[in-house]
């Protein structure tokens, strides 16, 4: 386990700002209509399924800590490349690329798809895209600094959501949320599955782990990080399941959003109209994170700068929205994604987590023997 | 400098063909009441109230009607006779028709929550006969129909003398299988435009009315109640007792500042039994002169008397929607939260909703009683 | 591209002198001890100006002088007066006899004509090629005056002048400390502009003080006549629209900024200071919040951030609403909204870039006229713009709140270059609002905000103290605390003297330990 990344100390970042990190990078588009999906599986116990997914993120953060602690300062790649060996480790990490690449270009296409359907129906999505892109490259040439400070950012100025989220609370009927796990439990389970393209994200760790300052300390920063982002997932869950009766959500696409066109406030109407626009902030530290593991990524594989490397992305990118035009595609692909990362994010790290330490143990023993 | 040239080039493609739809706040006509009425030929009618700016700086409200098959059809009928887009995204109220509410309310409502235009706050309500003439009719003191009849629900539901019926509530209900939904009733009167009734429903058709004087009853057994004023003739004969003079054998009474807290319980889930308790906290606000309030013996025999008018009063509207099957109270929503793996369908619920008992318990306490006793 | 490594301006006033060889200057450099020869040379580096004056005092001593800049008095007390006395004595001793601070003997002629043309008084003595360099310099300045363009209600009235030797003394007055360090450099190859830098050597970073000592150095440029052009010289990145150095005119701010561990530069001929690094807060905090209460500063301070955002967004979001968003207008507004803007024969974009037009215009046309004449602005501006264009139907009453409440706002910025930089921002955001409504100015918002992320001042992030976070700083940047809470000096300058004094009061026992060990 010799192969470790140098990093300069003026890349690194403080422990602490893991947790905005994290909680950024796993609210998105996911959150605006997550309800639905689970709703579909886990009926109206959809928030146990919301804790269970929270409670198997935590579980699987351990893992994959655990594993980039057994490599001191290391990313996923380079243990990769460490487990097995130069061929298959690459083509794992090829993987790993176009899974960031794919994560990327969904996250992209459903906020386009939202902003098409509620606030600019006759315009070109093309056009929303090439400058969400450029926002992206410009932010992303500013380095992780910069990546870091968007996801801070955002998260200091989306906490306003939150609050405004107790005006639906008027129409709440706790009734709806009763008889508790009336469902049974594999049905819950399955919504739990379900929560996967939502709560993904915080397998960012996996790539950003070496440039943190004080390693001991990203334990506390990743749970904590993750704790709130259940924390928020639940809120959303729980109003989103007294406001609207069964089958009602399981029309409303993006439940979410649609909490908000109730609010009526005296300066202003029809929030949702303006937290659509808002969003954009809020998947912004979600893009430039999936390009910024890609290009980590992609550095391993092939020698490219980071301007080069972020113009093809994009363009590669952009050409690839051109094909995607309705919502069934979308959706469609989305699940596919939903699948892969279901594999990626829960079940791999375990098993790299176990072969690592096989590996360590094996070859710890062949190293005594040696010397 | 070649990125720049790109940056540069990109940024006017942008400027220049991604300008995205205008809606220009003076070139748009706003809608801001539609009501929608079922035709003969099983088309719908739109009637839309549009406010329009002219330059004189005032707005002019106009009306206009056109037929189709869906209701989105109908709108692009109309802007075929408008001179500006017409835009519905300041919609206030929908108004039904009642032929369209006894055929089927459903489509309607599908299509106004489909829309991302439609807010889903804006209110919904039922015109005895049809909507048509009630929009379209010149009415001596109203000058712009779509706020009047916006401000006139929004008022009566502040003050809780009317149903809430956003479109958000109404939806809710619709689409939960074990509940149905209720409508405030709006009716021309001369000159005038009053809340007249409330539509019950079951499922999606309309299949009966009450007086809006018996709102009141179904608020309270449906919800929690926070204000509003209510006016009940009770019996006078337990007063009698109790007072020095002679009373009438009825005493009108009328009562503000109401709050009430509703209990359901599901006591026997075999037989369907229900018990529903309703505590009512209220400021006796008019009596009859000889009633001496300042009696404390005298109070709780008005109080017994108000509890057993309006426990005769809800069981009577209890009574009424069971005989047009239509659970407008929530007991199907209680059942099903109350009842593990219930596994109840629309239709069974229907079938058993005119057999459920429902006992009604009504608590009245007297907080205060004006500045004069 | 102005900078170029370690090249000193006199050589290359050296190089241009030669070009055009005169024979009778042998080496050039260095004087001839023959009285002819020298005034010669003098006249021929100096291209003999009518105001060089060159009087022989004794048949040996010859002295040599730029009228208007010399005081007189000192002249004939202490120069003529002495010379008057002796006779034929070497430089040496002539240096001794004159009671001047600053006398120098010198045999460089280039150093000797630039001393001269900076007021100094040159005297040679036949048969020696060593001349002695006198001070006696006079230079006409302003006397002190209020700061024009940051005046504050409380503190201290006073501003720095063009003179760079009164402003330091100014400095020196507040700041009364043998560890304030004050280096002095030559840049312009024509104007020879004296500049310097000043810090307190023990709370400024020394590797602060170095990278600007070595940009300052750098500057190849033909000539410096004022601090602004110095500061974008030597800033990080000279493309974006931030200024990344503070101008200021106050001592007290700038005083201030050295105390926090920031270093300055006071240009000769220009009453700015430039302070560094600052950050992007630090430009919206006066100085005047020190001197108030912490609460109303406190209130102060949020104002002016609110009246940036408004002077920025408010704008836009009207023209984003009325051409895109109609939905989001509440029923009250929208009748009135809509009616004035009735008549408007222009998209809610165009009204809103002209009357913005027309605010720059007048903001401009009040810059320049003179102060007497600026009244009628006003008067111009109330009326064009308040009545008749509304009456005209170009623009919407509502929208001249709008712009008049955002112009306003732009003018709370306690710093002028940041104030500016507000209202500019306003165009392009307005732009995108008219094209792609609130998607648009939030993706003006983004874009801001990414590239406030990536800009340094001097190396220390333009962001700071929000991010990277410095919580502690965070007391002393939207909010202003009470005293005892921001004891620290701000960590983006990296002191290495973190407090600014002891937050406990001193205990009297402690006192009396301390008197114990004397």
């Amino acid at each position: 386990m010799k192969n470790t990344l140098e990093i300069s100390p003026k890349d690194m970042i403080n422990a602490f700002l893991l947790f905005f990190v994290i909680t950024t990078c796993q609210t998105g588009v996911g959150i605006q209509g997550f309800q639905r999906l689970i709703y579909a599986d886990a009926k109206h116990d959809a928030w146990i399924s919301v804790i269970l997914a929270g409670l198997s993120s935590h579980i699987i953060v351990f893992f994959m800590i655990k594993t980039l602690e057994l490599y001191g300062s290391n990313d996923l790649y380079g243990i990769h490349q460490d487990l097995f060996g130069k061929h298959l480790g690459n083509l794992l990490n090829f993987i790993y690329i176009l899974y960031c690449s794919v994560a990327f270009f969904l996250i992209l296409e459903n906020y386009i798809e939202v902003i098409s359907t509620w606030v600019f129906p006759r315009l070109n999505p093309k056009f929303i895209s090439i400058s969400l892109l450029l926002l992206v490259i410009y932010t992303f040439l500013g380095g992780l600094r910069v990546i870091v400070g968007v996801s801070f950012f955002s998260f200091l100025l989306g906490l306003w959501l939150l609050p405004v989220l107790i005006f639906p609370l008027k129409f709440s009927n706790i009734e709806y949320l009763l008889p508790i796990l009336d469902t049974d439990i594999i049905s819950i389970l399955k919504g739990a599955q379900s929560m996967t393209f939502t709560i993904i994200g915080f397998e960012i760790i996996n790539i950003i782990y070496p440039f943190v300052k004080e390693k001991d300390k990203v334990k506390r920063h990743v749970h904590l990080g993750l704790l709130v982002t259940s924390f928020i997932y639940l809120t959303v869950m729980l109003i989103t399941l007294t406001y609207f009766s069964g089958e009602q959500l399981a029309k409303t696409i993006w439940a979410t959003l649609s909490l908000f066109s109730i609010i009526r406030l005296p300066f202003i109407e029809r929030i949702e109209f303006i937290t659509i626009c808002f969003w954009l902030i809020i998947i912004l530290p979600n893009l430039c994170f999936y390009l910024w593991a890609a290009y980590r990524g992609s550095i391993r594989l092939f020698n490219v700068s980071s301007k080069k490397f972020v113009w093809i992305f994009s363009t590669i990118i952009f050409i690839f929205s051109l094909f995607v035009q309705t919502r069934i595609q979308i959706n469609t692909y989305t699940t596919y994604l939903s699948k892969v990362a279901f594999i990626l994010v829960f079940i791999y790290p375990v098993v790299l987590y176990i072969l690592a330490l096989m590996k360590k143990k094996f070859s710890g023993k062949y190293g005594e023997k040696n010397e | 400098m070649n990125k720049w040239r790109f940056i540069i080039l990109s940024v006017c493609i942008i400027t220049l063909a991604g300008c995205a739809e205008t809606k220009i706040l003076e070139r748009i006509s706003i809608t801001t009441l539609i009501g929608y009425d079922l035709e003969d030929n099983d088309k719908v009618s739109t009637t839309a109230v549009i406010r329009q700016v002219n330059p004189e700086f005032e707005s002019k409200v106009d009306t206009i009607s056109a037929e189709n098959y869906t209701s989105k059809g109908t709108r692009a009928k109309i802007n075929l006779k408008t001179s500006k887009k017409i835009m519905a995204g300041q919609l206030r109220v929908v108004l039904l028709g009642d032929e369209l509410v006894k055929n089927d309310i459903g489509p309607t409502l599908e299509s106004l929550s489909k829309d991302p235009d439609i807010s889903s706050s804006i209110s919904l309500a039922v015109v005895e006969g049809k909507a048509k003439p009630l929009i379209e009719h010149k009415y001596e003191n109203i000058k712009d129909i779509g706020q009047h009849i916006y401000m006139l629900l929004e008022q009566n539901v502040e003050r809780e003398h009317s149903i809430s019926s956003t479109l958000h509530e109404v939806s809710r209900v619709y689409y939960s299988p074990l509940s149905d939904l209720i409508l405030p009733v709006l009716k021309k009167k001369d000159d005038l435009v009053e809340i007249s009734g409330i539509a019950f429903f079951n499922d999606a058709k309309m299949v009966g009315q009450l007086p809006s004087s018996d709102g009141f009853f179904v608020k309270i057994s449906r919800d929690n109640y926070k204000s509003g004023i209510l006016e009940i003739i009770i019996n006078a004969n337990g007063l009698a007792s109790q007072s020095d003079q002679n009373l009438p054998d009825e005493v009108p009474i009328s009562i503000d500042a109401i709050k009430t807290v509703r209990k359901l319980k599901l006591i026997d889930s075999s037989d369907l039994e229900f018990d529903l308790n309703i505590k009512i906290k209220g400021r006796i606000l008019e009596l009859h002169p000889d009633v001496n309030v300042g009696n404390p013996r005298l109070v709780k025999e008005l109080e017994k008397a108000i509890d057993k008018k309006i426990t005769s009063e809800i069981s009577r509207v209890i009574a009424y929607s069971q005989e047009i099957n239509a659970d407008v109270y929530g007991f199907g929503e209680h059942y099903r939260s109350h009842v593990r793996n219930s596994k109840l369908t629309s239709e069974k619920w229907h079938e058993i909703y005119p057999k459920i008992k429902v006992n009604v318990q009504v608590d009245f306490e007297t907080i205060r009683s004006g500045v004069f006793e | 591209m102005f900078r170029k490594k370690h090249k000193k301006q006199t050589f290359v006033l050296n190089t241009l002198i030669e070009d055009n060889k005169e024979p009778k200057v042998t080496s050039g450099k260095i004087f001839s001890s023959s009285k002819s020869d020298f005034i010669e040379a003098i006249k021929h580096k100096t291209h003999s100006p009518s105001d060089l004056i060159v009087k022989t005092i004794s048949p040996t001593i010859t002295v040599v002088y730029v009228d208007n800049i010399v005081d007189n008095q000192s002249l004939n007390k202490l120069i003529i007066h002495s010379l008057n006395q002796i006779n034929n004595e070497s430089p040496e001793i002539i240096k001794d006899i004159l009671s001047i601070a600053e006398v120098d003997i010198t045999v460089d002629i280039d150093k000797s004509v630039l001393a001269m043309l900076n007021g100094n008084v040159l005297i040679h003595v036949e048969g020696y090629s060593r001349i002695v360099v006198a001070k006696i310099s006079s230079y006409e300045a302003r006397s002190l005056t209020t700061p024009e363009n940051e005046s504050q209600v409380i503190g201290s009235q006073v501003g720095f002048n063009e003179d760079i030797s009164t402003s330091i003394s100014l400095v020196r007055k507040y700041i009364l400390n043998p560890d304030l360090c004050i280096e002095k450099f030559t840049l312009g190859a024509q104007t020879n502009t004296t500049l310097s830098l000043l810090y307190i050597k023990n709370i400024a970073a020394e590797e602060k003080v170095n990278t600007l000592r070595q940009r300052i150095e750098s500057i190849n440029i033909d000539a410096l006549l004022d601090s602004a052009v110095l500061a974008e010289l030597i800033d990080d990145n000279s493309l974006t629209i931030f200024p990344q150095m503070l101008l200021t005119e106050r001592p007290d701010r700038f005083c201030d900024g050295l105390l926090n561990g920031k270093l300055g530069i006071i240009v000769n001929g220009s009453s700015m200071a430039i302070l560094c690094p600052y950050a992007f807060v630090e430009f919206f905090q006066s100085r005047e919040d020190q001197n108030l209460r912490w609460f109303l500063a406190t209130f102060i301070r949020i104002l002016r951030f609110s009246a940036v955002f408004l002077s920025v967004y408010l704008t836009p979001i009207y023209v984003a609403s009325l051409t895109f968003h109609y939905e989001v207008i509440p029923q009250p507004l929208l009748v009135p909204l809509s009616e004035s803007r009735a008549l408007v024969p222009f998209p809610p974009i165009l009204e809103a870039l002209i009357l913005e037009f027309f605010i720059e215009l007048l903001r401009e046309a009040g810059a320049r006229l003179p102060t007497k004449v600026g009244q009628t602005i006003g008067i111009v501006g109330g009326i064009v713009i308040g009545t008749a264009a509304v009456q005209a139907g170009i623009t919407s009453n509502i929208l001249i709140i709008i712009i008049a409440l955002s112009a306003l706002a732009s003018f709370t910025t306690p710093s002028y270059m940041m104030g500016n930089v507000i209202r500019v921002l306003r165009f392009p955001i307005i732009i995108i609002a008219g094209i792609w409504g609130y998607y648009g100015i939030m993706l003006a918002f983004c874009l801001i905000l990414v590239h406030l992320l990536r800009q340094s001042s001097l190396g220390s992030p333009y962001s700071a103290p929000f991010y990277p976070p410095r919580m502690i700083d965070w007391r002393d940047s939207i909010a202003r605390l009470p005293m005892p809470l921001i004891s620290n000096r701000p960590k983006d300058t990296r002191t290495k003297n973190q407090d600014k004094f002891k937050t406990e009061p001193v205990k009297p026992e402690k006192l009396d330990k301390l008197k114990v060990n004397e």
